[in-house]
């Protein structure tokens, strides 16, 4: 048993502290000031890229390198750094985002090369984006709508798309529609639909509560054209789509990822409530110590269940109930922080321009992203009770 | 790096104490229960199979298998009977307060005569109001319950000391709440000659934190069984055409009571790790407290909800599961004294607060 990160990852946290201090936690305030994200040609992009930040996980070679080694536990302990000073801000940082799984998964060595190969370049900040949810469909994703339809040797997509992580300065977005959506899931199909697609317009950057140095774009595909070379898993779709999916269900890393995310957040509204409790002389009143002993007792709670999940996803042991669990736990822990931070905060609170405040508007949404809470608890429930899927 | 697993040596070993939980402590805990004891024969494995001394120093007979260890083994036979766990250690967390206070010399002094004595029991309180009055070398006073019915050795702890008693020990037996395997009675001292005290606040504490471990690691135990047993019997019974089970209101409360009970665990295997490397651990260790007290509340009311009004006969153990959690939750100063210990530096800390190890030094 060892309960501490590695030197190597100790020190990533550490850039990663730096980076948040001096650019990070600014640049949230700003856009949260602003109420919009952080512009694309914003020069903390590019020297995110000279920092060698960005890339691909896609190392090029022909066998063992069609994935670069899996590192889910540092990659959490970054995440949980770097979302302690901006989880909007760490979310608009370029690379391929949630467009590199399916591509690596489901795509061939030709396609990775090629949406993939770019983020190698170095050349300028380049995102990925990734769009399943739509206006009607959320967490039920068998009831998606945008369809796709043959049409010689290319695909013409029709449809709605919302709140798309950095979709509307993405290189490319990962696109999920339907051949027939009476199979549900079963008639799913991915594309990758790059920037200037004819039919690939009006995009939208929603306005959030919180969260917002990132954008989460909505957009729509009208006739939208698409080679045949951009579907994802061309040959055998439904074969390979099961392994991707299965491999996202068995081994995840994603939900302890966001789950860790949420940690920092609660983090960070612990130290700030600590500071302004501090400042106030409120520390000697037992109420309000036990109160913030609780939160960081529940963040470290959250966060071990996070480590635990990773750990295991590295392993690649199953750990569909243990992602959910942290995943369900963190953020009404990082919420429940935020919102005592205000009530100690007091009418301080009530001004809307404390960090507590943003932190509290931002806290909301990490129960949503990635699976809500109720999601989570369905997975959990068919793992420990073998939940039916469809219970009546 | 960041790894979860425990070295083969203590796996075995928590192997062997969820063989002896499962086969021998969960079947007879209604019968122990009502005759406040556990049989000599089982005793006799228990010591057998080297459970009875995993921590203590090689000197002593022991393993020398440090926090960890403990609190694996601890936490299978909490889920066995966490009565009977504490009946057939005969130091317990009491020979904490010895090794920290008094070092080995107090271990091989006031600890061993009691491994060599079958059914021996040393009975650890903390007096923190203090109940117990010292008049120049003998104490005077009640102390309300402890869960024995014989006590070879008392070891109080307060704030700033700790001491050991030996002779003048009355006890008046209760029915007590929980815990019953293990007896229950009213300490009652007149004059009862302190054998050896010492005085040192951070032995004190570190002797503290180790015992409120040693409970945590019980009530994780009792938590597991609870969810496990409430659980399977949710997919048993049947209501309104399928089992209870699969009514999601009761789909999603298991669920958190089972994401209750592994984080529980986790905080207790996070302070006893920190233990392990020689780190004191007083707050991770009071917090486990807390935190194993807190989700007890959540998860065995809700255990045995799930069982209507089955759960509240005692045919089903899962009210024993309440009140034996309740009950692990009072000793040690209780809940209230670890939260003070828990959120004590809080109002000392300058910078951030770290939740792992170490943490602040990360740069």
């Amino acid at each position: 048993m060892d309960l501490t990160p590695d030197e190597p990852t100790r020190e990533r946290v550490g850039r990663a502290r730096s980076l948040g201090r001096e650019w990070v936690r600014p640049l949230g305030l700003e856009a949260d000031r602003m109420g919009r994200p952080t512009p694309p040609d914003h020069p903390f992009f590019a020297q995110l890229v000279e920092l060698g930040l960005g890339g691909t996980r896609w190392t090029g070679g022909p066998e063992a390198g069609e994935r670069g080694p899996g590192n889910a536990r540092a990659t959490l302990c970054v995440a949980e750094e770097l979302s302690y000073w901006d989880r909007g801000v760490a979310v608009s940082f370029p690379g391929p985002g949630l467009g590199e799984p399916p591509i690596l998964s489901l795509g061939s060595d030709e396609q990775r090369e090629r949406f993939l190969a770019p983020f190698r370049k170095r050349d300028r900040p380049r995102w990925g984006a990734f769009a399943m949810t739509e206006p009607g469909a959320g967490s039920d994703v068998a009831g998606i709508r945008t369809s796709a339809r043959r049409e010689g040797d290319d695909w013409i997509l029709d449809g709605d798309k919302s709140f798309a992580a950095n979709a509307s300065r993405a290189d490319w977005i990962v696109v999920w529609a339907t051949v027939d959506a009476s199979r549900g899931r079963e008639g799913h199909r991915a594309f990758v639909v790059e920037r200037g697609a004819p039919g690939l317009g009006d995009f939208k950057v929603e306005r959030k509560m919180g969260l917002k140095a990132y954008e989460s774009t909505s957009f729509s595909l009208r006739q939208c054209r698409v080679p045949g070379a951009n579907l994802l898993g061309g040959r055998e779709p439904a074969a390979l789509r099961a392994g991707f999916e299965g491999a996202m269900k068995s081994f995840n890393a994603t939900r302890p990822t966001i789950a860790a995310m949420a940690v920092g957040m609660g983090r960070a509204a612990l130290d700030e409530s600590l500071a302004f409790a501090r400042t106030e002389g409120l520390l000697g009143d037992v109420r309000v110590r036990d109160r913030l002993e609780r939160i960081r007792r529940r963040l470290r709670v959250a966060r071990l269940l996070c480590w635990r999940a990773a750990w295991l996803a590295d392993h690649r042991q199953p750990n569909v109930l243990e992602a959910s669990m942290s995943k369900a736990l963190a953020p009404g822990v990082t919420f429940e922080a935020a919102a005592l931070g205000m009530e100690l905060l007091g009418a301080v609170g009530g001004r809307g321009d404390h960090l507590i405040e943003k932190l509290f508007r931002d806290a909301k949404a990490m129960d949503i992203v990635e699976g809500t809470g109720q999601i989570q608890r369905l997975l959990m429930a068919r793992k420990l009770v073998g939940l039916p899927r469809d219970p009546s | 790096m960041i790894d979860f697993a425990a070295s083969s040596e203590v796996t075995l070993l928590q192997q062997t104490a969820r063989a002896l939980a499962h086969d021998r402590l969960a079947p007879a805990e209604r019968r122990r229960e009502a005759e406040r004891s556990v049989d000599p024969a089982l005793r006799a494995l228990f010591e057998e199979v080297g459970l009875a001394r995993l921590e203590l120093p090689e000197a002593l007979g022991g393993a020398a298998l440090g926090a960890l260890a403990r609190a694996l083994v601890l936490e299978e036979l909490g889920a066995g009977d966490p009565g009977a766990a504490l009946a057939l250690d005969p130091l317990g967390p009491a020979a904490y307060v010895l090794e920290e206070l008094g070092g080995h010399e107090a271990l091989c002094t006031y600890g061993a005569p009691l491994l060599a004595k079958p059914g021996a029991r040393a009975v650890l309180i903390h007096d923190r109001r203090p109940q117990l009055r010292d008049r120049g070398g003998s104490v005077r006073g009640r102390f309300p319950w402890v869960p024995s019915d014989r006590v070879d050795l008392l070891v109080v702890l307060e704030m700033e000391r700790g001491y050991v008693v030996r002779e003048g020990i009355e006890l008046e037996p209760l029915r007590g709440a929980g815990l019953r395997a293990a007896g229950a009675s009213e300490l009652r001292l007149e004059n009862a000659p302190i054998a050896e005290s010492w005085v040192s606040t951070p032995a004190t504490r570190r002797a503290h934190a180790r015992a409120r471990l040693y409970v945590a690691s019980l009530l994780v135990g009792v938590l597991r069984r609870a969810c496990e047993y409430s659980r399977d019997y949710a997919l048993e019974r049947e209501a309104f055409g399928r089992p209870i089970a699969h009514h999601q209101a009761l789909a999603f409360l298991i669920a958190d009571m089972a994401t209750a009970v592994d984080g529980c665990r986790l905080l207790v295997h996070d302070a006893a790790w920190r233990l392990d490397q020689g780190d004191a651990a007083l707050e991770p260790c009071a917090a486990a407290f807390v935190e194993c007290s807190e989700q007890a509340l959540f998860v065995t009311p809700n255990a045995l909800q799930l069982l209507g009004g089955h759960g509240f006969m005692q045919d089903h153990p899962v009210e024993k599961f309440m009140r034996d959690a309740r009950s692990l939750s009072l000793l040690l100063g209780g809940v209230d004294a670890a939260r003070e210990e828990s959120g004590r530096d809080l109002g000392e800390l300058r910078g951030p607060v770290a939740l792992g190890l170490g943490e602040t030094s990360w740069t």
